[in-house]
């Protein structure tokens, strides 16, 4: 019992370590590869903006890549259909480690598609995700948000809100 | 010289200061509801359930369920009772759970 309880506050104690040390990793600079698994291209629209000049992701050090071994970060976008499984897990396995998983949109998230023999209808029961961003498609703002979040610059702040109101709705 | 070149020289740097600065354009962006308690009766929350296309509602006895991530601010909820739901105005919504993302809003409207 003892012995347990002390296991487990080093199992603790280690996660958090290694988690401050990925932190720090990321914090300044990381490479982000997008992998589309049945979106509509919405999702990859917006995406694209984020290297616009008004958005400008580089100023913030993301940077993208079109190789999975040169990626840090996997931003999933559409339901996960079935005939892609296999290339996510593979895209997936190719990141070294350590690596974030995002998923971005209503789809990803499973929001749109229910499963069904075509779609899993969502990305998290094929890929461990890190960071969740909603939107049908998420904004720019809504993105950059999001990346910031799953690398630990930002903390999320939807876990605090209740989506009640108390006036007149606006 | 294009126009566009010498209006951007007037106006300056168009980057966006957001993160450090909040971005004047967020407002304009489409944003998931926010339902008043109040005004949700039984009845008013199955409409609004059996409105919403991408199953983001769903009632669990006295309690909306709302789940952010599958929202996709389509509006419908807003155009069916609009005494009941408003914008809520959030775009920064990212979650690093999804259960962060269900939101559980109770029925206090009196039923009708």
């Amino acid at each position: 019992m003892t012995s347990q309880a002390s296991t487990d506050q080093a199992v603790a104690e280690r996660s958090e370590e290694l988690r401050r040390t990925i932190t720090r990793l990321f914090g300044r600079s990381l490479h982000i590869r997008t992998l589309d698994t049945g979106s509509c291209a919405s999702c990859e629209q917006e995406i694209r903006l984020l290297a616009a000049p008004h958005y400008d992701l580089h100023r913030l050090g993301f940077f993208f890549t079109p190789a999975p071994r040169h990626a840090d970060l996997l931003m999933v976008t559409g339901p996960m259909v079935r005939a892609f499984e296999n290339a996510a897990r593979k895209t997936y396995d190719a990141i070294p480690d350590p690596k974030v998983v995002v998923a971005t949109g209503a789809c990803a998230l499973g929001g749109v598609y229910q499963p069904d023999p075509f779609t899993r209808g969502g990305v998290g029961d094929t890929l461990p995700v890190d960071a969740w961003i909603p939107g049908c498609p998420p904004s720019p703002l809504a993105l950059l948000q999001g990346l910031l979040v799953a690398v630990g610059r930002l903390a999320g702040k939807v876990q605090d809100l209740d989506f009640a109101l108390n006036g007149i709705p606006q | 010289m294009p126009l566009w070149t010498l209006r951007g020289l007037r106006r300056g740097v168009v980057t966006t200061r957001y993160p450090a600065r909040p971005d004047p354009s967020a407002r304009l962006l489409p944003t998931p509801p926010a339902f008043r308690p109040d005004m949700l009766t039984p009845g008013l929350a199955d409409r609004l359930v059996s409105v919403c296309p991408s199953r983001a509602l769903a009632r669990d006895g006295d309690m909306l369920v709302f789940d952010v991530g599958a929202c996709t601010a389509c509006g419908r909820c807003r155009a069916a009772a609009p005494q009941a739901a408003g914008a809520s105005g959030e775009f920064e919504l990212a979650a690093t759970a999804r259960e962060h993302l269900i939101k559980r809003i109770p029925l206090g409207g009196r039923p009708a």
